[in-house]
């Protein structure tokens, strides 16, 4: 216990904190334009000095530990004087542009000098001047109002560890830029205008368009592009968002955000955006009233079902929808249309990985929280790049590195080049094999398994023909020496985290990919996370949209289950599972007549393009899309229906820690133009006389999910205030009785086919690169995205461009068995040889459409496949 | 396959050794910078790059401490840099005729490169020749007991 007073207050502290923390605690304000609780200490600014009885100066009160018996003042003539003097010499650079500043009204120095400041200065220099920086799309710098506090660069180094910008020059010619001076080049997370105290670096977005006192409003809410789920503040004047703030201290992010949820929050004001709903009237579509569209869509499905059977009728859920709206559509396909053909795009990946894990471990086994990462003594990353698709969780893996933890990343991860103490650069899709060498390895090397499960050792030490480091390097690529140097590192940590991606699972060898990383698991006692890209992925798990899995992930064979929903839905279930997400597609126009999809885009989203649109196209009777754009899909679609953007509505998400947070409806109040999804549904329910969703919110919806799934049993929309609920939020978990069991079953599928995995061959190979900047295909409505990131590209290494004849800027054509696109070359240091990298984000050059699939057997997972691929420059 | 090396044989063995003695990188920085500079004429934005990239550092940190310290050169230089000390010695003995013999025979500024590239004249704050002032450090040899007529002389040598 430390006793201390400050302003003769009496304050007890259960341990050491800074002056500047204990006064915070206690309601005590000291100023401060340096300090910032999610930065390191710096004490630069000198505004928060103190007094401290005993000690002949004045200390800074952020820098310097409460120590027993410390009597600190926080406002003496001297400190004041202090202060006064410090906003003095501030104020000889900073320019007087408070009329014109943004910044204006929420700025610290304006603050403090309106509390401290001098009338007049006595200094009669001149100010240093800097042009304003607009050479950036979305950051403008005006350097002349920097009071050189570094908080943006210590954002940027220390929490961002992107090293983009610096303090550049010394003395009073000293200001930030990055590198090159003007354009950022950066991960354009935004987070260094969050910490900016003045107006020295800001967004561009909402330049000189509002006063923040003119603010309407402020809203908390959560992200809306992947799967993290980070807290955000959305600015709202009118109708309209104005910025995205941070939320520091609040939230999975703790204030962090990234790129797509800092600037990309355009889209939901796009013009672009569904104005009334469309039907298709003699080939075209055209506009039509509510009525007309939600008459046509029941009257049409009626007839499908009557014609063919409920199961002539598949439906495709979408990612960016809340828990409600997809659990309302499962049981809209479900109850009301009779069929179990339910399915989304976490089939791509994200379902199989966390079957095979939780087949395992059981259910639950990748709930994890993500700001735990860093305090594991190892973080191994396998085949994903976490700072790409999920950035703050990325984030958290930087700061592992940073706090000197060991960082192993097995595959291609660029944003960790600067923050992996080893790196096994295993070829892509050969990451499995790494993962099997490095199983190896740790066995050998470690003296003693954990000893907590003896079956499952024993089924570890039965893995046989795993491979040695040589056969690793000759299969996968990776180096011996990195091999047995991460075994070596890994071998004694007491805590790890394990970050998989979806390619893992997405993966002919998916099964012994999550065995081999299993038993790392269990050896390395890790929790595990599992990237995903939609911010709602895992609630469509959750809520039952999948063939055969009702919500709470319970079976539908399970006939308990089936009754309860039958019960709950009053109507009888089918108890066979429906098909999964590609058979669908492939049996149009045979089994299945009709589609409905919600908030999803499969006529880009998915490889096999080809087939896809022409099944959409020319082989259903019938097709409705929920969509707030006319997408590649709704283009297609006989309706579409105008759905609300996730600041124009309430719900909830469920994170990839399985942590369930609310929405909170923003703007969009009078949006005649869209509806919430679920509410489409009820509409359409009513009108057929199908389903029984007497729904008049969200918080309704949720009720009835915490009546039907056990692991929401006594959940309320209530309950979910600040940080959400984590799994298994009030419910109980299924839990797989013998959890370890398929380990030895699965023996033989751990040891290595030696003959197809010979990576000797290096002929150009085709990834979907995963933009930081994009996210699938919505975030090209959002201008900001679009003007830090334009257009699509083909990304390889200078030398395997000029292995093929490639210049930098020059056009190459990509061409496979399934379709052919021109790209732009950009020529980047570093990437492995042979890798042409082109992303799935861009309309007529998603690159996914050069991708034919084959099917997982077991998961009829879509496993992508670039046959015939030729790189050719123009 | 390889990329282009931006340093010469000679500056890679430099770098070497620089690095063979520092414990990080960025404890070699700055020894490191100098090479480059030597290699580069100055140290631009490809010097400090190449720099990053041999010690393994952020290109911006590397920017941030160059430009911290006035001894490197942040603009093209001549081919020949002349240091002449103004401290007060050099002052006392006549450094100020000379800045001015060397504005009117070559068209050197303080901080400037002479018109035809031969020549910078970067004014020196002592160079530790005291003792013999005025004094000057052309590229690495230094120059004691300069007068009007001497220091041209001098300055012949170098082209």
């Amino acid at each position: 216990m430390i006793l201390i007073t400050i302003n003769g207050k009496k304050i007890e502290l259960d341990g050491p904190v800074t002056i500047f923390e204990a006064a915070r605690r206690n309601g005590i304000d000291i100023p401060s334009l340096c300090h910032h609780p999610a930065l390191e200490l710096w004490g630069g600014c000198r505004m928060c000095l103190v007094e401290i009885e005993k000690m002949p100066r004045l200390q800074t009160s952020c820098t310097v530990k409460a120590a027993d018996g410390m009597a600190v003042y926080t406002e003496t003539p001297r400190v004041v004087a202090a202060r006064k003097a410090m906003l003095e010499f501030l104020l000889i650079n900073h320019p007087l542009q408070c009329p014109t500043c943004d910044k204006a009204g929420e700025c610290a120095l304006q603050d403090l000098t309106v509390r401290y400041g001098a009338v007049a200065g006595r200094f009669e220099e001149g100010k240093r001047t800097f042009p304003e920086n607009v050479d950036d799309p979305v950051i403008v710098r005006n350097m002349e109002r920097c009071i050189m506090c570094t908080r943006c660069v210590r954002m940027c180094d220390g929490v961002q560890g992107a090293f983009a910008i610096g303090v550049v020059g010394r003395g009073a010619g000293s200001h930030v830029e990055p590198f090159s001076g003007g354009r950022y080049n950066c991960e354009y997370c935004g987070n260094c205008l969050n910490v900016c105290p003045v107006g020295a670096i800001m967004s561009r977005l909402h330049r000189y368009t509002y006063r923040p006192w003119q603010m309407d409003k402020t809203v908390k809410t959560i992200c809306s592009f992947c799967g993290v789920g980070c807290t955000i503040l959305l600015e709202v004047r009118g109708d309209a968002i104005q910025k995205v703030s941070p939320a520091f201290g609040k939230g999975v992010n703790n204030g962090l955000l990234c790129g797509r949820g800092m600037f990309g929050y355009g889209y939901a004001g796009s013009p672009e955006r569904l104005k009334t709903p469309l039907v298709r009237k003699d080939g075209k579509l055209v506009p039509a009233s509510w009525d007309e569209a939600l008459a046509l869509a029941a009257r049409r499905l009626l007839e499908v079902k009557a014609q063919h059977g409920g199961r002539a009728i598949a439906g495709i859920a979408g990612g960016r929808c809340t828990n409600e709206e997809n659990y309302a559509f499962q049981k809209f396909m479900r109850a009301g249309l009779g069929s179990n053909n339910i399915d989304s795009t976490a089939r791509l990946g994200l379902l199989h990985a966390q079957d095979l894990l939780e087949g395992i471990f059981g259910q639950g086994a990748a709930a994890n929280v993500i700001r735990g990462i860093p305090h594991s003594d190892a973080v191994l990353v396998v085949a994903c790049d976490p700072t790409r698709t999920n950035p703050v969780m990325g984030l958290q893996v930087r700061a592992a590195s940073k706090a000197g933890k060991k960082v192993v990343a097995i595959g291609h991860a660029p944003g960790l080049k600067r923050h992996m103490t080893h790196h096994l650069s295993a070829a892509f899709g050969h990451e499995g094999i790494a993962l099997a060498g490095l199983l190896r390895e740790l066995l050998r090397q470690k003296k003693a398994l954990p000893g907590e499960n003896p079956e499952f050792e024993a089924a570890i030490m039965g893995f046989s023909e795993l491979p040695s480091p040589e056969e690793v390097r000759r299969l996968a690529g990776v180096p011996e020496a990195a091999l047995t140097q991460a075994a070596e590192a890994l071998k004694d940590v007491s805590t790890s985290s394990i970050i998989a991606g979806r390619e893992l699972a997405a993966s002919m060898d998916a099964k012994r990919n999550f065995m081999l990383l299993a038993a790392i698991g269990y050896v390395l006692n890790s929790r595990f996370f599992l990237v995903s890209e939609h911010p709602n992925e895992q609630g469509l798990i959750d809520m039952g949209c999948t063939p055969d899995m009702l919500p709470g992930g319970r079976p539908l064979a399970l006939q308990t289950f089936r009754e309860r929903c039958e019960h709950e839905w009053g109507a009888r279930l089918d108890p066979e599972p429906g098909l999964t997400l590609m058979e669908m597609f492939e049996q149009a126009g045979g089994a299945i007549r009709a589609m409905y999809i919600m908030g999803e885009n499969p006529a880009f989203n998915l490889p096999g393009r080809k087939k896809i649109k022409e099944a959409l196209e020319k082989k259903l009777d019938f097709l409705v899309v929920q969509d707030i754009f006319l997408t590649e899909t709704a283009s297609l679609a006989d309706v579409v229906l105008p759905s609300k953007a996730w600041s124009e509505k309430e719900g909830t998400y469920t994170n990839l820690e399985k942590r369930i947070q609310k929405l909170a409806q923003a703007t969009g109040k009078n949006h005649e133009a869209g509806m919430e999804d679920w509410r489409i549904l009820a509409l359409i329910g009513r009108l057929a006389g199908l389903g029984n969703m007497p729904y008049a919110s969200a918080s309704d919806i949720i009720d009835e999910i915490a009546r039907v799934s056990p692991l929401h049993a006594g959940l309320r929309y209530e309950d979910l205030e600040e940080d959400g609920m984590m799994w298994p939020y009030k419910g109980k978990p299924l839990r797989m009785s013998g959890g370890m069991q398929p380990l030895p079953a699965a023996k033989a599928a751990a040891t290595l086919d030696r003959r197809e995995e010979d990576t000797g061959q290096t002929g150009p190979a085709l990834v979907i690169e995963k933009p930081l900047f994009h996210s699938g295909s919505l975030s090209r409505h959002s201008g900001a995205l679009l003007d830090i990131m334009g257009g699509p590209e083909a990304k390889m290494a200078p030398g395997t461009a000029a292995g093929l004849g490639i210049c930098e800027g020059g056009s190459v054509k990509i061409s496979t068995a399934e379709g052919e696109m021109v790209l732009k070359a950009k020529l980047e240091k570093g990437l492995p040889a042979g890798a042409i990298f082109a992303g799935n984000n861009f309309g007529d050059a998603g690159a996914l459409g050069l991708f034919g699939y084959e099917l997982e057997p077991g998961s009829k997972t879509p496993v992508p496949r670039a046959e015939g691929l030729e790189i050719t420059p123009l | 396959m390889t990329e282009p090396q931006p340093f010469s044989p000679k500056s890679v063995a430099l770098l070497e050794e620089i690095r063979k003695k520092y414990p990080t990188g960025r404890a070699a920085l700055m020894p490191a910078l100098y090479v480059a500079q030597e290699e580069f004429g100055w140290l631009r934005p490809e010097a400090l790059k190449a720099v990053a990239e041999f010690l393994g550092l952020p290109e911006m940190t590397v920017r941030s401490t160059a430009t911290f310290y006035s001894m490197y050169r942040h603009r093209k230089a001549g081919r020949n840099v002349i240091r002449l000390c103004t401290n007060v010695s050099c002052m006392v003995l006549g450094a100020g005729t000379l800045k001015g013999v060397l504005g009117n025979v070559y068209g050197l500024a303080p901080g400037g490169t002479s018109p035809d590239g031969r020549f910078s004249l970067e004014v020196a704050d002592c160079i530790g020749a005291c003792g013999k002032g005025p004094a000057m450090i052309v590229n690495d040899d230094l120059h004691t007991g300069l007068d009007a007529k001497k220091i041209l002389e001098v300055l012949e040598n170098y082209k």
